[in-house]
């Protein structure tokens, strides 16, 4: 009678335990083979995995997740923001990849409480996305597939930076909202890209991966290409939107365009294409001389298709 | 005696007054950009970047500060007179909360509806102001049912209606931020925080219209708003019919604050700390107190966004940050000095 | 003439009867006493009378319907002191006792020199222009009683109803103002009503005393005619001897608790 207080309190220790520390999970991935079931927690990631060859293995996606076309039909697990943590559980994934500064790092840690294996990659710069293929494609067993994949976005890359290496260097503005003006800063890959299609980001000295820009600070730097991006946006409206700055070059000369896709959105495989807008958008001359109305006698002129 | 005479009217006021246009005329010179004034002013009407800066990308701006700045203060006088309480803010009534409810919904559903004016020739508006304002109208008639007993406004409901229509806005803003997605997310930050960011001189202008309408109406009741911060009874006592003032005075500022959220978001901490540090300064007679709130709003506001502008150049800071970040201490250390000696908390 | 008239006046807050069918006529120049334990319904038939409250059955104000007259009109007809003054914003006693002289110009206008003149001459009477510039919560209960008296003097009323107007008061001030009452009320014919908690005060100062019971008047007449033990002990629930003050030939009471 007298030992019973004992066991109790033994049992409300273990009880205790048991709910803080959690039960041992049945095994998921053992560190050594080669994760079949995937979920992606950004539609960049989701592009990858299809680039790479492994689209057949992702099991869950973001709602956000709408390329290639099988991406849609896969099945959800929520928010690029705010992914749902039964939703990813209830598809016991061997792996889980997000990205590093979007995916909510406590989303993260509660889904490797639950025993599931999830690695964050940062894509902030070209070189990290370029790693991003790499790493993806190691985890997934094939890395050949991902030194694949890299080569070919390289060769996107090369290809676009001779096309644009005659042509001086253009200032740019890259916005990704209208009201307000967001603006892509330094320390951005898209920046990165601007450079590489031989653009110069009138932003790039600032500490910000995007900021909002006062109209005085563009009137001011005076850039020669005006591009809005970002899904849904109106192309009228940009150029009306600027239409009574006339002293900015972009207006003045009407190289204000609307940039209506992901693919320089995204940190993903598609980025070499993206590249290659960008810089048909910025050196239009270099690509398709008749079509630029360019004047005669720039650098880029016969460079040719 | 010391009470308020034709002097002091015009002395304070007049002060006010050249503050203001000094202050105008700085802000609209000062910037994260450099200005040639001299080159701006003698090409003012051929296309170059100094006069564009000057009269498109500033001027508009500091206006716009001004008319937001003064009629955010004004509402804010009279708010803290309505409710009986001189720790009341114009987003207390749930009106802002409803006008960036309006706006962030415009954002995410159609942002880029365009509403022509006159037929197309005064060029066109986005849907999202008006969607703005269609909200804060919903939320005013809203508090007002909410408030309304046997013909008159009382400030206890009022207050309660407002902060829980507050407290549902918000939570409805907190999940539509966590549904939207990334370019949507800045359209909402843009409502949440404010931004004086304009060219449009139609808006200013219109803007500035409607402020000055609704701020000379506000004061002229100013007597009256005095015999009510006496009490509803001492207030009929004294001659003022307190549920006619209540609801008119409701109605206009709600109006007002309406308007100005639509066009500039929610721009927070002026109509709470300018009248306040004003009645540290001046008194309490809204005679003197709402023209001079007025002017020192204007000030207020016109350099909060210079400062918005200027400190994290080349990026641009909501300038709801800016009056928060600045007038809170600044308010502290005026209340220190003198709140002991003049608050009737 | 009849400067307040009731006929059958009832009122309830809500569900809760408060008065039940008063009755009384006070004439021009009356100066009248309210007696009567807490909840017997003086400060309503106050509001009542003001015009704060309306309640069913006639109310006349110099024989003219209280419905007929506006807010301004009435606030030139009364003034009131009520029994708490709670101000939650820093004015001046002056800027308040000025503030009682609103219904006299336009909205837009400022104060005239007239105004301050009689705004002046309210606060001498009261003894609070010592401290007209100082703020309003700064001063005693006592001090902002007198200021508020002062207010309802500024704006010129030819009926004062004043609702326990020596709450607060020392001693001396309590007299003072009660003296100032009778002065105003000889000398410049002032209706005044006041609701009274001091039997004695009342019985010395106010020629004639209404007692309410229970929202209804259980005497109404001079001191002498409805100050008895019996009275008191049916409306206070105290025993009491009273007696006729010799120099004044007013009933005074003299308490007698159970111990």
């Amino acid at each position: 009678m007298i030992c019973l207080p004992r066991f109790f309190a033994l049992g409300v220790l273990l009880a205790a335990l048991v709910f803080f520390v959690g039960l041992p999970s049945p095994g998921n991935a053992a560190s050594g083979s080669i994760p079949q079931r995937v979920v992606s927690l950004a539609p960049s990631i989701t592009e990858t995995v299809f680039a790479l060859g492994f689209g057949v293995r992702l099991v869950g996606v973001t709602n956000h997740c709408d390329y290639p076309a099988e991406a849609k039909r896969l099945p959800k697990i929520g928010d690029f923001m705010s992914p749902s943590l039964e939703a990813i559980a209830a598809k016991r994934p061997d792996l889980v990849i997000g990205v590093d500064g979007a995916t909510d790092p406590a989303k993260a840690r509660e889904i490797e409480r639950l025993g599931i294996k999830i690695t964050l990659l940062s894509v902030s710069s070209v070189t990290e996305i370029l790693s991003s293929f790499k790493r993806i494609a190691e985890l997934l067993g094939d890395p050949e597939a991902g030194a694949r994949l890299v080569k070919k976005t390289t060769v996107q890359f090369d290809k676009v930076k001779t096309r644009v290496a005659p042509a001086p260097r253009r200032l740019v503005l890259l916005a990704v909202g209208l009201r307000p003006l967001v603006a892509v800063g330094g320390k951005n890959f898209l920046d990165e890209l601007v450079t590489l299609a031989g653009g110069e980001n009138i932003a790039a000295n600032a500490p910000q991966p995007w900021l909002n820009l006062p109209d005085e600070y563009v009137v001011a730097k005076a850039p020669q290409v005006i591009i809005q991006a970002g899904m849904g946006s109106d192309t009228g409206g940009s150029a009306r939107h600027w239409s009574d700055l006339k002293s900015i070059p972009a207006v003045k000369e009407m190289r204000v365009y609307t940039y209506n896709s992901d693919k320089i959105l995204r940190p993903g495989p598609r980025i070499g294409e993206g590249l290659e807008d960008l810089a048909r958008l910025i050196h239009p001359e270099c690509f398709d001389p008749a079509s630029s109305g360019v004047a005669k006698g720039s650098l880029c002129e016969g460079s040719g298709p | 005696m010391k009470v308020l005479d034709l002097r002091k009217l015009v002395l304070v006021n007049g002060a006010l007054l050249i503050l203001l246009i000094l202050s105008a005329a700085a802000c609209t010179l000062l910037g994260p950009v450099r200005l040639d004034l001299s080159h701006a002013l003698s090409h003012l009407f051929s296309s170059n970047a100094d006069t564009e800066i000057l009269l498109r990308a500033r001027l508009p701006r500091v206006l716009l500060g001004i008319a937001i700045g003064g009629g955010m203060a004004a509402c804010g006088v009279v708010l803290q007179a309505l409710l009986g309480n001189p720790l009341a803010c114009p987003q207390m009534l749930g009106v802002s909360g409803g006008a960036s409810l309006g706006g962030i919904l415009g954002i995410i559903f159609f942002p880029n509806w365009l509403l022509p004016i006159a037929g197309g020739r005064l060029g066109e508006i986005s849907w999202i102001p008006l969607a703005a304002f269609l909200g804060a109208l919903l939320s005013m008639i809203l508090v007002y049912r909410f408030s309304l007993f046997h013909g008159r406004l009382h400030p206890y409901h009022l207050l309660l209606s407002g902060v829980i229509l507050n407290s549902f806005i918000a939570a409805v803003i907190m999940f539509l931020n966590s549904i939207v997605d990334f370019y949507q997310a800045q359209g909402l930050l843009f409502w949440l925080m404010g931004s004086l960011s304009t060219r449009a001189y139609l808006t200013v202008g219109f803007i500035w219209f409607y402020i000055a309408v609704g701020f000379l109406w506000l004061w002229s009741k100013g007597l009256s708003l005095n015999l009510i911060t006496l009490g509803e009874d001492a207030a009929m006592h004294l001659g003022v019919e307190p549920g006619a003032l209540q609801g008119q005075v409701f109605i206009a500022a709600s109006l007002m604050i309406g308007a100005m959220v639509s066009v500039s978001g929610v721009i927070g901490f002026v109509g709470l700390m300018v009248p306040h540090v004003m009645r540290l300064l001046i008194g309490s007679d809204h005679r003197l107190l709402l023209p001079a709130s007025f002017l020192a709003g204007g000030i207020f506001l016109c350099w909060a966004d210079t400062l918005a502008r200027i400190l994290l150049a080349p990026a641009e800071l909501p300038v709801g940050i800016v009056t928060a970040f600045f007038g809170g201490p600044f308010f502290l250390f005026l209340l220190y000095r003198e709140g002991r000696r003049s608050l009737a908390l | 003439m009849n400067a307040i008239q009731t006929d059958n006046l009832t009122f309830s807050y809500g569900v809760r009867p408060v008065l039940h069918g008063i009755s009384l006529s006070v004439r021009s120049g009356e100066m009248v006493g309210m007696l009567g334990p807490n909840g017997s319904g003086k400060t309503t038939l106050l509001k009542i009378f003001s015009g704060v409250l309306r309640g069913e059955g006639e109310v006349r104000i110099k024989d003219k319907q209280i419905e007929s007259y506006n807010r301004r009109e009435l606030s030139q007809l009364f003034a009131v002191v009520q029994q708490e003054a709670r101000v939650n914003f820093p004015y001046s006693a002056a800027e308040i006792v000025l503030m009682g002289r609103a219904s006299y110009h336009s909205p837009l206008a400022l104060e005239n020199q007239h105004d301050l003149e009689v705004a002046r001459t309210s606060m001498d009477l009261t003894d609070s222009l010592a401290f007209a510039d100082r703020y309003l919560h700064e001063l005693s209960g006592g001090e902002k009683q007198r200021v508020m008296i002062a207010r309802a003097l500024a704006q010129e009323p030819k009926i004062l109803l004043l609702d326990e107007p020596s709450a607060f008061l020392d001693l001396k001030h309590q007299i003072q103002v009660f003296e100032l009452l009778l002065r105003l009320n000889r000398e410049r014919g002032l209706t005044i009503i006041a609701a009274l908690h001091d039997v004695n005060l009342a019985a010395l100062f106010f020629p004639r005393l209404l007692i309410l019971c229970n929202g209804r008047i259980h005497r109404d007449g001079a001191p002498c005619e409805v100050l008895t033990e019996k009275t008191i002990e049916e409306v206070y629930g105290i025993r009491v001897r009273i007696e006729h003050d010799p120099t004044y030939g007013k009933p005074q009471l003299f308490f007698r608790p159970a111990a």
